[in-house]
C-alpha cells in the first residue's frame, strides 16, 4: 500500500466515523444536552440540568441528608434512563455507619436499575474526589453520584477539577455535600448548579381508618446557584429565584418529578414539560 | 559438639557458649522467604523438610552457565545474605537431597551409569536415603551401614525384614521411581524478566523496566491471542527480599499501557506499601498468572460505540479496584431472603461474568415489568405484594412500589446496625405515635404497617419477629421502624428500632 492509498483510506474511515457519530449521537463539540426536571426549575435552569456539569446538592439541616440523597438518586435515575450505561455511586466508607448504607431493594423502589449501579467506597474524601474525577473523565458512566462528608479538601480548585472532568467525559456529576447543611449559600465552588434540599411532607393517601399512609418520595428543593452563561440565549434570567423552595414529588415508576404546591397537597397536576421525555411519561397520559 | 547434647554438658565443654532459643516458626518463615527468593532461579521452588529447599532446575541451568555455575551463583548470593548453604544437583530429588547433605561430590553426572552410581552413592551412610532414625538403627544392628550394603544385597530379604521403605528409597535414588516436588507457587502461564548486572535502585529505572517487561509480556500473549486476567510483578532485591505486587483485570488485557497503569494504581493505593528498592533490585519479573483467550472484537459498527464505552467502564472499574481494593468497588444483586439486611449481596465489580448476567437480567426485568404494567394498570395495594402468578417468576421479592400511590416499600438507606429508639405507642402492639431518635423527637404524621418479618425458622435462627412500619414525621422525613418481638408471646417489653430512612 502506497502512502497515498493509506491517506485516502484514513480520510474514508474518518468520514465513516463522522457519519456514524452524526447518527449515533455523541460527537466532539456538541452543546450540553439538558435534562428537564419540572416547569419552575427548568425555567430557572435554562431548559434543565446540563448533562456535562457539576451539580451540588446540600441538605438544609442535618436531618435532611436522606432527602438530599433521594433527590440526587432521582436525578441519577433520570440520567440513567437516557443512556444504556451504568451509574457510579461513590461515597466515603464510614457513611454506611453514620447515615446508613445504600440499600438495593430501596434503590429499586426509588426507580434505579440495580444491575446498572456500581458502588464505590472510598476510605476518605480525597480518594472519593479522585474516584469521581476518574469516573467523569472516562465518560463511560451515565452519571456519577458522589457523597462527601469531609469538605475540608473541597475548594474552588477541587470543584473546578470535577467540572472540567465532567465536561471532558460529558458525564453529569451529582455531588452531595452531606455535611454542608446551612452553608449552601456561603460555599463558593465552580459548580454549575447548587440545590438545597429539605424534607417535605409527601402526598399522603387516606387510610381506611386511623392516620394517613406515607406517600412517595418528596422533597423541597431550593435552587441556590445556576450558572446561565452556557445556557444559550433563550435562558430566561428572571425565572431564577434563590429564595423559592419548590416542592417536588418523585414518581419512581414514570421517572418524572412533579411539582407540588406547598401546604396544599390536594392540587397536584402532572407537568407537561417534565413528561415530554421518554415513552414512560407518555403512558401516563393514556 | 553433637546434636542432642544437653545444654549443661555443652556449657561444661565450652564455657563461652552462647545459647539462643530456637524459634521454629520464625525459621519456617525465613525458609519460606528464601524459597520465594529462589524462584529467581526457577519458578518451581519448593520447601524441603524444615531446613531445605528443593529447586527443579530442569531446563534452567544453562541460563546460568551450567549446573556448577548455578550452584556457585546461588551459594554466593546466599552467602552475601549470611547463609551457609550445602547444595547438590542430581537427576531426581532424592539424589540431589543425598548429595547436598551427605556427599563431597555435589553434582551427579547425567546420565548416570551403574558404575558412576556405585561410585557416588555406595559409600554414603544409609541416612542419606532419608529413612527415619529407627529404620537406620535397625539396619545398623544388622551390620548394614552404607547404601552399598543394601544396594548389593538381594532385595526381598531386606524388604521382608525392614519394611518396604529402604528399597523404595533406593529405587527413588536410582531414578527408577518418579518423584516430584510440590512448588510453593504455580508456575505462571507467561512471564517476562530482566536481570540487571548491577542492581537498580531508582524508581524511574524500575518503572522503565516495567514498561519493557509489559511490552515483552504482551508480545507473548499476542502470539497465542490471549489476554492477562491476573498479573504479578516480582522484584528480587539483592538482600534476598522479594516483593510481589498482584493486580487483577476484569477483561483479558493485552495492552502494555493498561498493564502498567494497573500496577501503578495498585502501588498508589493505601494498603500497598511503596516500593523500597533497598540495596537495589537485581531481577524483575512480570508474570501473567492467568490468561484467557481474547474475546473476538466487536464487528458491527453500530455497536462499536457502546462497546467502546463498556470497555472504558471496565477499565475504569479495574483502575478504581486497583487503587481502592476490589471489595470497595461492587455491584449488587437481590437475594430472596426474608430478613431485609440479607436481601442483597455485593460482589466485586471486576468479576465480569456476574455483571453480564445482571445486565441481561435487567433487560428481562424491564421487559416483563412493562408487560405487567400494560396488562394490569393498577395493582392492588397490600402488604402481600408477592404474587408469583402475575409475574410468572418469584425473582423479585420487593416490588418497585407498594401500591396505588407509588410509595416505596423499602428504604433508600439501611443502617448496618438498627438504631434503638424510644417510641411511644397507644397500645403495646400498635403503631407508635412519636419517637425519639438521635436525641430528636419525631411526631408521626402518617404511618403504614405492620409488615411482619420473621427470621427463617427453618434454619433455627431464633431471632425475634419484627413488625415493620413506614412512618412519616410532621417535617416530612420518612423512616422505616420496627418493633422487635411479638408482644406478649416473645417479649414483654417492646423494643423499637429505626432500621432505615426513605429520604
Amino acid at each position: 500500500m502506497s502512502p497515498g492509498d493509506r491517506a485516502e483510506g484514513m480520510v474514508r474511515l474518518r468520514r465513516a466515523v463522522a457519519h456514524i457519530e452524526a447518527e449515533a449521537g455523541p460527537a466532539g463539540g456538541r452543546a450540553a444536552r439538558r435534562m428537564p426536571l419540572g416547569r419552575t426549575l427548568d425555567a430557572a435552569l435554562g431548559g434543565g440540568l446540563a448533562d456535562d456539569g457539576l451539580h451540588e446538592i446540600a441538605p438544609a439541616e442535618p436531618q435532611d441528608g436522606a432527602a438530599a440523597m433521594g433527590f440526587a438518586l432521582a436525578l441519577a435515575a433520570r440520567f440513567l434512563s437516557r443512556r444504556p450505561a451504568s451509574a457510579l455511586l461513590i461515597g466515603e466508607g464510614f457513611a454506611a455507619h453514620e447515615a446508613g448504607a445504600l440499600y438495593g431493594p430501596g434503590l429499586i423502589a426509588h426507580g434505579l436499575p440495580l444491575s446498572r449501579l456500581v458502588f464505590v467506597h472510598a476510605p476518605d474524601a480525597a480518594l472519593a474526589f479522585w474516584a469521581m474525577e476518574e469516573a467523569l473523565k472516562c465518560g463511560a458512566p451515565a452519571a456519577v453520584v458522589g457523597e462527601i462528608w469531609n469538605l475540608k479538601g473541597y475548594s474552588l480548585a477541587a470543584s473546578r477539577r470535577l467540572l472540567l472532568a465532567a465536561r471532558k467525559g460529558r458525564t453529569p456529576a451529582l455531588l452531595i455535600l452531606a455535611s454542608a447543611y446551612g452553608q449552601a449559600e456561603r460555599l463558593s465552588s465552580a459548580a454549575e448548579t447548587r440545590f438545597e434540599i429539605t424534607a417535605a411532607p409527601s402526598v399522603k393517601p387516606k387510610a381506611a381508618a386511623g392516620r394517613d399512609l406515607p406517600g412517595p418520595f418528596a422533597c423541597g428543593a431550593r435552587l441556590i446557584k445556576a450558572r446561565l452563561a452556557r445556557a444559550g440565549p433563550e435562558a430566561p434570567l428572571q425565572a431564577f429565584d434563590a429564595k423559592r423552595v419548590i416542592r417536588l414529588e418523585w414518581r419512581s415508576q414514570d421517572n418524572v418529578f412533579e411539582e407540588l404546591a406547598f401546604g396544599d397537597p390536594a392540587i397536584s397536576l402532572p407537568v407537561a414539560a417534565a413528561a415530554g421525555d421518554g415513552p414512560r411519561a407518555a403512558s401516563q397520559w393514556r | 559438639m553433637t546434636i542432642g547434647l544437653s545444654l549443661a554438658d555443652a556449657r561444661a565443654r565450652h564455657p563461652n557458649l552462647v545459647a539462643v532459643e530456637s524459634a521454629p516458626m520464625e525459621e519456617a518463615r525465613l525458609l519460606e522467604r528464601l524459597c520465594d527468593w529462589c524462584s529467581r532461579f526457577t519458578p518451581l521452588a519448593a520447601l524441603d523438610c524444615a531446613d531445605g529447599l528443593m529447586l527443579d532446575i530442569s531446563g534452567v541451568a544453562h541460563l546460568f552457565g551450567g549446573e556448577e555455575a548455578l550452584i556457585e551463583d546461588c551459594r554466593d548470593r546466599l552467602a552475601a545474605q549470611g547463609f551457609t548453604v550445602a547444595a547438590g544437583v542430581g537427576g531426581n530429588p532424592r539424589a540431589a537431597w543425598a548429595l547436598a547433605r551427605f556427599s563431597r561430590v555435589k553434582i551427579a553426572p547425567d546420565p548416570l551409569s551403574d558404575k558412576a552410581f556405585a561410585k557416588l552413592f555406595h559409600d554414603l551412610p544409609l541416612a542419606a536415603l532419608g529413612l527415619d532414625d529407627k529404620t537406620v538403627a535397625d539396619l545398623a544392628r544388622a551390620g548394614l551401614r552404607r547404601i552399598g550394603d543394601i544396594a548389593l544385597r538381594p532385595r526381598a530379604p531386606i524388604a521382608a525384614r525392614f519394611g518396604p521403605m529402604p528399597i523404595a528409597r533406593l529405587d527413588a535414588l536410582k531414578g527408577l521411581e518418579r518423584s516430584s516436588i510440590a512448588p510453593r507457587f504455580r508456575p505462571p502461564d507467561f512471564c517476562a524478566e530482566r536481570r540487571f548486572a548491577s542492581p537498580v535502585q531508582t524508581f524511574q529505572a524500575i518503572e522503565a523496566t516495567l514498561c519493557k517487561l509489559a511490552d515483552d509480556l504482551v508480545v507473548m500473549l499476542e502470539r497465542q491471542a490471549k489476554g492477562a486476567r491476573r498479573i504479578e510483578l516480582e522484584l528480587y532485591r539483592v538482600d534476598g527480599d522479594v516483593r510481589r505486587i498482584r493486580v487483577g483485570a476484569s477483561r483479558p488485557l493485552n495492552e502494555a499501557r493498561a498493564i502498567v497503569r494497573l500496577i501503578a494504581e495498585r502501588l498508589a493505593s493505601r494498603d500497598e506499601e511503596p516500593i523500597d528498592a533497598g540495596y537495589g533490585v537485581d531481577l524483575m519479573r512480570l508474570a501473567c498468572l492467568a490468561a484467557e483467550p481474547l474475546a473476538p472484537s466487536q464487528a458491527e459498527l453500530e455497536r462499536a460505540h457502546e462497546a467502546e464505552r463498556a470497555r472504558a467502564l471496565t477499565e475504569l472499574l479495574d483502575r478504581l479496584s486497583a487503587r481502592l481494593g476490589a471489595r470497595a468497588v461492587t455491584r449488587r444483586e437481590l437475594i430472596e431472603a426474608h430478613l431485609p439486611e440479607q436481601a442483597e449481596a455485593a460482589a466485586p465489580a471486576t468479576l465480569g461474568q456476574a455483571r453480564l448476567r445482571g445486565e441481561n437480567r435487567h433487560c428481562q426485568e424491564r421487559s416483563d415489568e412493562a408487560i405487567q404494567r400494560n396488562a394490569e394498570p393498577t395493582t392492588v395495594s397490600g402488604l402481600l405484594r408477592h404474587s408469583p402468578s402475575q409475574t410468572g417468576v418469584s425473582r423479585r421479592p420487593m416490588a418497585r412500589n407498594d401500591g396505588l400511590n407509588g410509595a416505596p416499600a423499602r428504604p433508600l438507606r439501611l443502617f448496618v446496625r438498627p438504631e434503638p429508639i424510644e417510641a411511644l405507642a397507644e397500645v403495646p402492639d400498635g403503631p407508635p405515635l412519636r419517637f425519639r431518635w438521635r436525641r430528636v423527637l419525631h411526631d408521626i404524621a402518617a404511618i403504614e404497617g405492620p409488615e411482619r418479618i420473621a427470621a427463617p425458622w427453618w434454619r433455627r435462627v431464633g431471632a425475634p419477629t419484627r413488625d415493620y412500619f413506614r412512618a412519616e414525621d410532621s417535617e416530612g422525613r420518612r423512616f422505616w421502624l420496627y418493633r422487635e418481638g411479638l408482644w406478649g408471646r416473645e417479649t414483654a417489653q417492646a423494643k423499637w428500632f429505626v432500621h432505615g430512612v426513605f429520604g
